[in-house]
């Protein structure tokens, strides 16, 4: 990417909604005061008295990918987007610090109307026999393929398929486009509303706003220098975060 | 390794060299070649196998819309043509071709070529075990490998133990289910050893049914009422007993992973502990240790908790390994496959793919 000449360190904060709010909030309760950059429609901004510290505003999900990409060196977004983005994260994303906001468990839930059901060995022996009786797989719709995967396969499910859900997750099961779900939940209001419950052990992630770096992004004398003078602004220390870089 | 092989003028002049020599052999047993498509529907990996081939299968949409996939290997292909043709029984097909597998450790290859042979509908399953592992070890002898090892396992034993206990058939099956995987079955096992499962259904039928229509407008999500109610039941009156010992003793069983005179030995130290007889699945085990014996191959392991990462094995399992513990050939008995891709009838399976790349360059290595 192209950056200003006094750029040494680009952060990635969300660019709207709840989270974009929190964040502001959190920086500026730190006496860090963001700024937003002229002319660049919302997209960029400064952090006062900080010239070399650039803050890109990008959606959640895309700040998970571009600290994958090594675009960006720091970046907060939920915890949740970081692990769906990145199943294996050594070597690509270090998680420095959970940030106090943001907060939202992803879950398994299933129909009220599966009575018999309530814990994940339950919806394993539901997934074999729908497998036997109907001759196909019970189908789990869910924006969360790599976190549903790996936690299916840690209560040793494997008769089901992933149907990607890009919206509206809950109302899944009802519609008849899938039978189980795995999908983000604060209160689990939607999910009551949906004639839906939580399993007792099917929430994979109590997922948070968190700080992640990029371990493939260019850290350089200039970005750690100025990662440090950014940590000191912000009274925070992450002793782990700088022996990673 | 790249993950893109590329094949020069020697090497795959080669490969195919090698491939000739498997496939006579495979003819002359009987076997004749087949070809499925590279390319497949992707609901024939994708509806039937478990996640675990699906994560692993390359998929793609082509223009009109239809889900494609790369094939993740050829035993599903041609077990479907078996389903849809109804050959005459017993059925015996051999195939060499490219397969397609993503791998998330990056580095290995995402293609490699399988030569393999598949016997459908063989009634003496004992008979099909000693056929297609003669056939396996005839064909690494064939290729110029003399120096490998062989680890096998039973996953018929595995089911014959769990018959014997005491348990909840919806228990019995699950332990079965979860054979192939190591820590989860010695999990499970665990929790029926110390009791902790209490049901928290009503017992009554009445109640069960009054529960049920209390969920209000709930969805059913693709199940019946009648089978929501009848799960609702039977776990209603399970109660699970397991003695402890037996299932230490099963937890014990399952970690064995030894030459296999020893492996034996130890098992029915451990069935008799336990109480149980399994005489009939030893004895499969010990004509398939003499017919190995018999073909000169001595050094066999034998891992009772060895299944495979491919979820459709039932039965018999095996791998053939080089010196260097190089995985060359592996196979097994997959007799519910075929029913799962739409047979009306159970039709037995057992087959073997061999990793020929591996195999060419052991050869080539000990040479």
């Amino acid at each position: 990417m192209s950056k200003p000449k006094e750029t040494k360190l680009v952060i990635a904060i969300p660019s709207k909604g709840r989270l974009k709010e929190a964040c502001g909030e959190w920086f500026a309760a730190r006496g860090v005061v963001l700024e937003q950059e002229a002319g660049s429609r919302g997209y960029r901004a400064r952090f006062a008295g900080m010239p070399q510290i650039e803050v890109m505003l990008l959606s959640a999900s895309e700040i998970a990918n571009a600290l994958l990409a090594g675009d960006v060196h720091l970046g907060i977004t939920g915890e949740d987007l970081l692990r769906e983005a990145a199943p294996e994260l050594e070597g690509r994303l270090y998680l420095a610090a959970p940030m106090g906001f943001g907060f939202a468990d992803v879950v398994v839930a299933v129909s009220r109307a599966w009575i018999d059901v309530s814990t994940m060995a339950d919806l394993d022996d539901v997934c074999a026999a729908f497998a036997a009786t109907h001759k196909k797989r019970l189908r789990v719709a869910t924006k969360y393929a790599e976190l549903t995967r790996s936690c299916f396969a840690r209560n040793g499910i494997a008769d089901y398929r992933i149907v990607p859900s890009a919206g509206a997750t809950e109302g899944a099961p009802a519609a008849g486009t899938a039978e189980v779900i795995v999908d983000i939940t604060t209160t689990g209001a939607t999910l009551r509303d949906n004639g839906l419950k939580i399993l007792d052990d099917g929430v994979i992630l109590k997922s948070q706003a968190t700080l992640a770096a990029s371990l493939t992004a260019e850290w350089d004398a200039d970005a750690r220098a100025a990662c440090e003078q950014l940590f000191a602004a912000l009274n925070a220390d992450y002793p782990a975060l700088s022996a990673q870089l | 390794m790249s993950s893109f092989p590329y094949y020069g003028p020697a090497d795959i002049d080669a490969l195919n060299a090698q491939a000739v020599t498997l496939l006579k052999l495979f003819k002359a047993k009987g076997y004749d070649r087949q070809e499925p498509s590279v390319l497949q529907p992707a609901a024939l990996f994708l509806d039937r196998s478990g996640e675990e081939i699906r994560r692993r299968t390359f998929t793609l949409t082509d223009p009109s819309g239809s889900d494609l996939a790369l094939r993740p290997d050829l035993t599903i292909p041609i077990a479907k043509r078996v389903v849809e043709s109804e050959p005459h029984f017993p059925a015996r097909i051999s195939y060499n071709g490219p397969v397609f597998r993503h791998e998330s450790k990056g580095g290995k290859p995402v293609q490699f070529f399988q030569a393999g042979v598949e016997l459908f509908g063989e009634p003496d399953k004992a008979k099909g075990d000693a056929e297609i592992l003669t056939l396996a070890v005839e064909a690494l002898r064939a290729a110029g490998c003399t120096d490998f090892t062989i680890r096998m396992g039973d996953l018929g034993l595995f089911g014959a133990l769990v018959d014997a206990l005491q348990l909840p058939a919806h228990w019995r099956s699950r332990l079965k289910r979860h054979f192939w995987r190591a820590g989860y079955v010695e999990t499970l096992l665990d929790r029926i050893g110390h009791g902790d499962e209490t049901s928290r259904l009503p017992q009554d039928e009445k109640d069960i049914a009054a529960l049920l229509e209390a969920q209000g407008d709930a969805p059913l999500a693709g199940r019946t009422r009648a089978e929501v109610i009848t799960r609702a039941r039977a776990e209603a009156a399970e109660v699970l007993k397991l003695d402890g010992n037996v299932a230490g003793a099963i937890t014990r069983l399952l970690d064995i992973s030894a030459p296999i005179a020893q492996a034996l030995a130890d098992i029915r130290a451990l069935l008799k502990t336990a109480g149980i007889h399994l005489d009939a699945g030893l004895a499969a085990v010990e004509a398939r240790v003499a017919l190995l014996q018999k073909l000169g191959v001595d050094r066999i392991e034998f891992n009772a908790h060895f299944g495979r990462s491919m979820e459709y094995y039932t039965g018999f399992v095996f791998e053939l390994r080089s010196k260097d513990g190089v995985e060359l050939a592996g196979g097994g008995r997959y007799d519910n496959l075929l029913e799962l891709l739409g047979a009306f009838a159970p039709v037995t399976a057992v087959g073997c793919a061999i990793h020929t790349e591996r195999l060419l360059a052991t050869v080539k290595g000990a040479a």
